[in-house]
């Protein structure tokens, strides 16, 4: 069995790694995006401009932190730290890795693996609308409120879909834990079983972490900046921490649940698997970002619950009677 | 004590704690956030006992679904004193028939949920501590839920889409009259 303290040390390294690639992501992010539209990006801070992370941090932080007078204080200030604990939270159950022998005795590569993981990334996921919903409503502004109700709206509806695309995998796997998920992916990644769930996954994927096409709650020519447009300084730094990390943990779903996890030749170790297929498709993140315009609010909706969530429905359908006739 | 004992004692105690600033908050923003936390106090209450799924299916549920619906109710109106900001009218000290609604009547139904809370602890067959499944619960209750409850499950499933089928009814009939003048 684990003891309290080997959990608070992976606990700990998993928080630093996050933060760093959070770091590392905006960089990486505005380098690509540069790319994109044949222009050099950041360049000036360090080599390659990968010292710009550490220049917007310190600037975040010496920035001063405003609260609009007729914001309500406390909710005010309890949003963006709701938003960072759901983010960092899932992490609780994500393996990244097969369980390494160190000194002898096995070390697993997450924090805990319950038997309900799937489950429990789903609930942190469902969380995540209060920091959204709470910092926009607590802002007493017009656009704070509107894009709070807006990402409220589409986080709801995109998550019914997200959890029915789901379900097809759990069945095939018959497992809840996301590390007997993985080793169901033994010989063939889900992706192949599953095509149509992956894709509605994936589509989820992007509405829940509230990127390009889906970033109607802070759409910037629409409603300033959304439900952070009263937020400055740390307080802002932690929303985009916030968006960053659920990026990296929706990557890291898709990853387990169609990808096939931390299966793959053997030239590689397991852990650079799942990294280099997290990191896959967190380019293809940024790919979007830089080649798909934002859908209209009305079209978002329709999209969601009368074509994403059918389609689900008819996944789920299919791969419940396949599984039923072929067991 | 052991670690789970203190977790437990410390879960309850924030739960019950949280579950009275719900009646006692002044904006009812707080009031709807105070309840999300104790459903999320209730669901680490279950966790101590092993009932991950039950956990998970609380949070997803009544923090995830139902308190966010509500948060969106209060951010949708449009009343001065729901939409935060300054503070609510301080509250009056009741007189007449407001006596009888705030002391009097809560008291009575406190007491009356004590009694019946009570007489259920005392005369309901308690399982066997020890009989407690341990393992994958999420299975046994998928396989209980299918075949023991069936008939309960799926019962709970039609009244689901009843109520499903009369919100839409209701909705639309709403758009219609608007519609019309």
């Amino acid at each position: 069995m684990d003891t309290v303290g080997l959990i608070l040390i992976r606990g700990a390294i998993v928080i630093v790694v996050l933060l760093t690639a959070f770091a590392m992501m905006t960089v990486i992010e505005r380098k690509m995006l540069g790319y994109f539209q044949l222009r050099l990006g950041p360049n000036r801070t360090g080599p390659w401009g990968l010292l710009q992370a550490v220049a917007d941090g310190v600037k975040f932080i010496v920035k001063e932190d405003i609260i609009p007078r007729d914001a309500d204080r406390l909710v005010f200030r309890l949003a963006p730290i709701i938003s960072v604990f759901t983010a960092l939270a899932a992490w609780s159950v994500i393996p990244v890795g097969p369980p390494i022998e160190v000194g002898g005795r096995p070390v697993p590569l997450s924090i805990a693996d319950p038997p309900g993981g799937v489950l429990v990334v789903l609930a942190f996921g469902a969380l995540s609308v209060y920091g959204v919903s709470l910092a926009g409503w607590a802002s007493q502004s017009k656009y704070a409120l509107l894009g709070s109700l807006r990402a409220s709206a589409q986080l709801i509806s995109y998550e019914l879909s997200m959890g029915l695309s789901l379900l097809g995998v759990i069945m095939l796997a018959g497992s809840l834990r996301l590390g007997d998920i993985v080793a169901a992916q033994d010989r063939l990644p889900f992706l192949f079983l599953q095509p149509l769930g992956f894709i509605i996954f994936f589509i989820s994927a992007v509405a829940e972490a509230s990127r390009i096409p889906f970033d109607l709650p802070e759409a910037e020519t629409e409603l300033v900046a959304g439900y952070h447009t009263e937020y400055s300084g740390m307080r802002y730094a932690m929303f985009a921490m916030a968006e960053y990390i659920h990026m990296i943990t929706v990557s890291s779903m898709v990853t387990l649940l169609y990808l096939g996890g931390w299966n793959g030749p053997a030239f590689l170790p397991p852990v650079a698997w799942f990294g280099l297929k997290v990191a896959l498709l967190l380019f293809v993140f940024i790919w979007m970002r830089a080649s798909l315009p934002r859908f209209r609010y009305d079209r978002l909706m329709d999209f969601g619950w009368k074509v994403m969530l059918p389609l689900a429905i008819v996944n789920l359908l299919v791969t419940a009677v396949a599984a039923a006739l072929w067991a | 004590m052991d670690l789970s004992r203190v977790t437990f004692l410390t879960l309850a105690a924030l739960a019950t704690v949280s579950a009275f600033r719900v009646v006692t908050a002044s904006k009812i923003m707080h009031a709807a956030l105070w309840l999300g936390f104790t459903f999320l106090m209730v669901a680490g209450v279950f966790l101590t006992m092993g009932a991950e799924f039950l956990a998970a299916a609380q949070v997803l549920i009544y923090v995830g679904a139902v308190t966010t619906i509500i948060l969106f109710g209060i951010m949708l109106s449009e009343a001065a004193e729901v939409r935060g900001g300054r503070d609510p009218v301080a509250p009056t000290t009741p007189k007449g028939p407001a006596i009888i609604r705030r002391f009097i009547l809560p008291i009575v139904a406190t007491l009356a949920f004590a009694a019946i809370m009570i007489f259920v602890y005392s005369q309901a067959p308690w399982p066997d501590a020890s009989a407690a499944p341990a393992g994958d619960t999420v299975r046994l209750l998928g396989s209980a839920l299918f075949t023991d409850y069936v008939v309960p499950f799926e019962l709970a499933a039609v009244l689901l889409l009843v109520a499903l089928v009369g919100a839409i009814a209701i909705a639309v009939r709403d758009d219609h009259k608007e519609e019309q003048g």
